[in-house]
């Protein structure tokens, strides 16, 4: 199922998906915070690019290019709703700064789709859920987690074999109006629903028979280590805050606009 | 003394109008090998949840009669008190297996009864050699084949090295081959570990060969128990629905046919090829 694919998440080795969850999502939160405060445009164009480097290291392009292309559509309805509630505020005229403005609000809110789409691309859900272990989040939720990761190929599996099972009896998932294509789709949920429910409870019996909640201070198999790669991304971080903290403290008034270069 | 004592043992699930298990007392010696067998819903997946308190108490319902485990009386000892003891192994291994990697699926009781990093990784290695997956040990479940993983649910149990292992039909979602290997699996805990082992299988052709502590259930109650050979050359087990291995159900025509064959029922096909060799030298 081509739905599911993408939630499948592969194993693969790079220097950026190894390093450690936490400073990743850091860098993460980091950056967004920085897109916040900065609604010029060169200083977005910066962070924009700054991303490059780690998915052409992870070699996620291709999956990071269409997390951008999911993005597009809501950036486009971003710039045009900027556009429109300028030129209606400021009565009735645009200037090309109002562009750059809008264009920039629109760069932020693709910065920040970026830098999640790498964080969640180069985090396989395994660490992710050991990384929420390990900053103290109750086990019960990070195990709700990784065992929903888990099953999502399993369902996907499922549901198919029950669309089949009920296209054999004759069920047309493709016919007729949009509300009637919905409701084609119930006798395929309520199976899906009820055998996941019966799963959860075999999974229950099994968790409880593997010692379910004998101790209070629960172990782990693998634990987090800081590597050289965990850091020199630390550094990376540290360096891009001393920086923007001092564009923001002495030049913040002073980034000039894409619109002075060209003298509009 | 045994390792499993059960006394008069009846219990109703909630809601239930018949009993699932009626007055059934069973003694399993350390080390034995007890195979379990009766059409379905004779209550063999029933008493299997009593042998590590899944019955009572994540079930609830009404237990009566006494049974213990490892010198532990179900009825007072939690699951998860049970499970360093008894090790269940189900029969869909798909709905067994939580975590995303198979070493971290093995080593998931373990991280619940607390034990050390180092302790653990030594406990996990060596339950996957000896199931025989430590090289596919950083794949995900759903990567695997139905018989592997059911090998990593062997292996997940192991690792707690209980003195028990149950295991409730653990072939009953795969093909003849991946099932021998299974069977070959948990004969070696049983024989090089001495692990008492409990299976609940209808393919007797595969696993009678095994045993000399056989168990026919039927109704909630056991049938028969001891011998293999004298069980499964009875007419009645037949009856009740048990699939006599095919080896024995030729023994039998062939000796309905007058021929002269060896006192001792067989119970694979080796052993009876043995014995009509034998035969057919005599002539």
């Amino acid at each position: 199922m081509s739905v599911f694919e993408g939630l499948r998440f592969r194993k693969v080795y790079s220097p950026i998906h190894s390093l450690d969850p936490r400073i990743k999502f850091i860098y993460v939160i980091v950056i967004f915070v920085i897109a916040i405060i900065f609604w010029q445009v060169i200083p977005l164009l910066i962070l924009f690019f700054m991303q490059l480097p780690f998915v052409l290291l992870a070699r996620v392009q291709k999956q990071w290019l269409r997390s951008l292309r999911g993005a597009a559509f809501l950036a486009t309805f971003i710039f045009l709703l900027n556009i429109l509630a300028t030129y209606i505020s400021s009565g009735f005229v645009l200037l090309a700064f109002d562009f750059e403005r809008a264009f920039a609000l629109t760069l932020r809110f693709v910065v920040l789709v970026e830098s999640f789409s790498v964080f969640f691309l180069t985090t396989s859900p395994d660490h992710l859920g050991l990384a929420l272990e390990e900053t103290r989040v109750p086990y019960e939720f990070a195990f709700a987690f990784t065992t929903a990761v888990r099953f999502v190929p399993v369902l996907a599996e499922e549901a198919q074999t029950i669309m089949d099972a009920q296209k054999a009896r004759g069920l047309e998932l493709e016919k007729g109006s949009l509300l009637k294509r919905i409701r084609n789709y119930v006798p395929v949920l309520i199976p899906l629903i009820v055998s996941a429910i019966r799963r959860s409870l075999e999974l229950a019996e099994a968790m409880e028979s593997r010692a379910w909640g004998a101790t209070k201070k629960r172990t782990n198999l693998y634990s987090l280590r800081l590597h050289r790669g965990d850091f020199a991304l630390i550094a990376i971080i540290i360096g891009i805050i001393i920086v923007a903290a001092y564009v923001y403290i002495y030049f913040f008034a002073s980034i000039p606009a894409i619109t002075q270069f060209l003298q509009l | 003394m045994a390792i499993i004592e059960i006394k008069n043992l009846t219990y109703t699930y909630p809601g239930a109008t018949k009993p699932s298990i009626n007055d059934v007392s069973l003694k399993v010696e350390k080390g034995e090998f007890v195979l379990i067998t009766g059409p379905s819903g004779c209550g063999k997946t029933t008493l299997c949840r009593c042998f590590n308190g899944l019955v009572p108490h994540f079930y609830q319902g009404e237990l009566k009669g006494e049974i213990s485990v490892a010198g532990l009386e179900t009825l007072k000892h939690h699951t998860h008190e049970m499970a360093r003891h008894v090790g269940l192994v189900f029969q869909n291994p798909e709905n067994q297996l939580f975590a995303l990697s198979i070493e971290k699926d093995v080593a998931f009781g373990l991280e619940n009864l607390g034990v050390s990093q180092a302790e653990m990784r030594q406990k996990v290695d060596w339950a996957l050699h000896q199931t025989g997956i430590y090289d596919i040990r950083e794949r995900s479940p759903h990567e695997i084949s139905g018989g592997q993983q059911q090998r990593v649910a062997i292996a997940s149990v192991l690792a707690m090295q209980p003195e028990v292992i149950v295991l409730d039909e653990p072939t009953s979602f795969l093909d003849p081959l991946s099932a021998e290997k299974i069977f070959e699996v948990i004969y070696e805990l049983n024989r090089k570990q001495g692990i008492t082992v409990i299976l609940v299988e209808h393919r007797l052709d595969l696993t009678a060969k095994y045993t000399d502590h056989l168990i026919v259930m039927d109704e909630g109650k056991i049938f028969f128990e001891g011998d293999p050979r004298d069980i499964l050359n009875s007419e009645q087990t037949r009856l009740i629905g048990v699939g006599i291995p095919k080896a024995t159900l030729l023994y039998q025509m062939l000796k309905k046919d007058g021929l002269n064959l060896n006192k001792t029922t067989p119970l694979a096909s080796e052993e009876l090829a043995d014995q009509l060799l034998e035969a057919l030298k005599k002539w």
